[in-house]
């Protein structure tokens, strides 16, 4: 009998929101999962662009998904170099940072009505304000290497955080005016039967062309820039480490692809009650659904675009976004003194 | 009106590369499965008939990469010419030149090897037959085709 109290303890305690949000959905594990299928999803589609196979002969059968797994399963077996010249300490601490800090909005990010681990009045700020704590990471990794492609990467980072980081918020905020609230879940419950982005497209663009920008995605993998710069800030990684930095990226993505959806894209509505019933953030995963079409988009951005030089980036950040951005903070203004209502 | 065709022009950028993203056919093969058939003066590796050889010399004067030496065996006056395939560049001019005919290009260019000893080729060694190891497993042959439609393809033979 007291077993059996112990494990409806476990379970009960495992599928609460604060464990079970931050820990399974849309926390640590889904991030696997996606770390895991939407680099393959990427490689597959730029193959597909490019008349090629791409990724198959791990896992034949189904054309080659487990690659990742593959790739990640070599990097745990390879040596962790660490160059002489480097400050030690703040290389190897950098890269588990880079992954952790981009990860932990996820704890004020709701993924279904009433359902997320803290629940605070100023979630959108507070989720902007810590995935934008990325980059300094960055700029450590980058001077902490000592190398001179890595430091040439940490300024155009820094460059790249001024043009991209004031036109995100602005976008972001653009709706909270409109909304009249900081909250993602009253936001969200405001859009069930519009979805923000037709009433605030400039928003919608802005955060977008921002948030692509923010991810280092390309048109605008200026901080990588292979071709250049070896990788930039993560030239000097090897293994697990180099795994590290290169899912930090894709974290980033993905909560910024959460907030996007729960802006722009009317967030977990379609509500399906019936899936609801069972558990509640199970009744939001459309919301995931839309999430992970957008990171499909952007993804397949890479087999489209050229990427920018990074004077071009900032000029496009400062001299299109922030007017853009302006402009859509005057939009909102504008429905709220036309009278329109949610 | 910049603001506007630049929208355009984003928009068609997309739209290209949606259309190959869901309507493209695959220009590559999966190659040690398919093996695509190569046209007959294809430039590959070169085979040495030694009964034909004259011993002219001619196809190691010509090599522009220094490949084709000339062995002499002790006791013996003539010699014959040896491959070193670390140096060959495929280019065609030892063949070109033989006056004998006594070398040919193979349409076998999918050949590894796992020592810089094993590329180099004395006279005997020269005159073998060169199979491709995808074909010897057992690869089904495929040519190329090109269609208007399609554009480059590739169907089995």
């Amino acid at each position: 009998m007291m077993v059996l109290e112990i494990i409806e303890y476990i379970i009960r305690l495992i599928l609460s929101p604060p464990i079970f949000a931050p820990i399974i959905y849309p926390g640590l594990v889904t991030v696997l999962v996606i770390l895991l299928s939407i680099i393959w999803v990427e490689r597959k589609i730029a193959a597909k662009v490019q008349l090629r196979y791409g990724p198959l002969y791990v896992s034949k059968p189904i054309g080659g998904a487990l690659q990742m797994l593959a790739d990640a399963t070599r990097f745990f077996f390879q040596e962790i170099i660490v160059p002489r010249d480097a400050d030690s300490i703040a290389f190897l601490i950098a890269p588990a940072a880079s992954l952790v800090l981009p990860l932990l909005p996820i704890v004020f990010v709701p993924a279904a009505p009433s359902f997320v681990a803290i629940s605070v009045e100023y979630s959108l700020p507070l989720v902007l304000a810590i995935s934008a704590l990325t980059p300094i990471v960055i700029i450590v990794m980058a001077w902490a290497a000592n190398n001179k492609f890595t430091i040439i990467g940490g300024i155009r980072e820094a460059f790249m955080v001024i043009a991209y980081e004031l036109s995100l918020f602005i976008s972001a905020l653009a709706m909270a005016i409109f909304y009249g609230t900081l909250n993602l879940e009253d936001i969200v419950s405001m859009q069930k039967s519009l979805p923000g982005v037709i009433l605030n497209p400039l928003a919608a663009i802005t955060f977008f062309v921002a948030m692509v920008m923010a991810t280092s995605r390309l048109p605008f993998d200026i901080v990588e820039g292979e071709q250049e710069i070896v990788a930039g800030p993560f030239t000097e990684y090897t293994g697990i480490l180099y795994g590290l930095v290169m899912g930090a990226g894709y974290v980033q993505l993905y909560i910024l692809c959460l907030v996007f959806v729960e802006l722009f894209l009317s967030g977990w509505y379609p509500y399906i009650g019936l899936l609801g019933e069972i558990y509640p953030a199970l009744g939001g995963v459309s919301l995931f659904i839309k999430a992970y079409l957008l990171m499909v988009f952007i993804v397949f951005l890479r087999s489209v675009y050229g990427r920018y030089r990074l004077d071009q980036a900032i000029s496009i950040g400062w001299k299109s976004l922030l007017p853009l951005s302006l402009a859509s903070v005057f939009l909102s203004l504008g429905l709220l003194a036309a009278g329109v209502v949610i | 009106m910049s603001i506007l065709s630049s929208v355009k022009r984003h928009i068609d950028a997309i739209s290209t590369g949606l259309k190959y993203l869901f309507a493209s056919s695959r220009m590559t093969v999966r190659y040690p499965e398919y093996s695509i058939t190569l046209r007959d003066n294809y430039r590959g590796m070169i085979r040495y008939y030694k009964d034909k050889c004259i011993s002219c010399s001619l196809c190691a004067r010509i090599c522009p990469a220094d490949a084709i030496k000339m062995y002499r065996k002790a006791g013996e006056k003539k010699m014959y010419p040896g491959i070193n395939y670390q140096r060959c560049i495929f280019c065609g001019f030892c063949v070109s030149i033989c006056p004998a005919d006594a070398l040919e290009h193979t349409p076998v260019h999918d050949i590894a090897w796992e020592s810089l000893e094993e590329m180099i080729f004395p006279p005997e060694e020269f005159g073998r037959e060169w199979v491709s190891p995808a074909l010897e497993e057992g690869a089904r042959r495929v040519k190329a085709v090109f269609d208007e439609k399609r554009g480059l393809t590739h169907v089995p033979e």
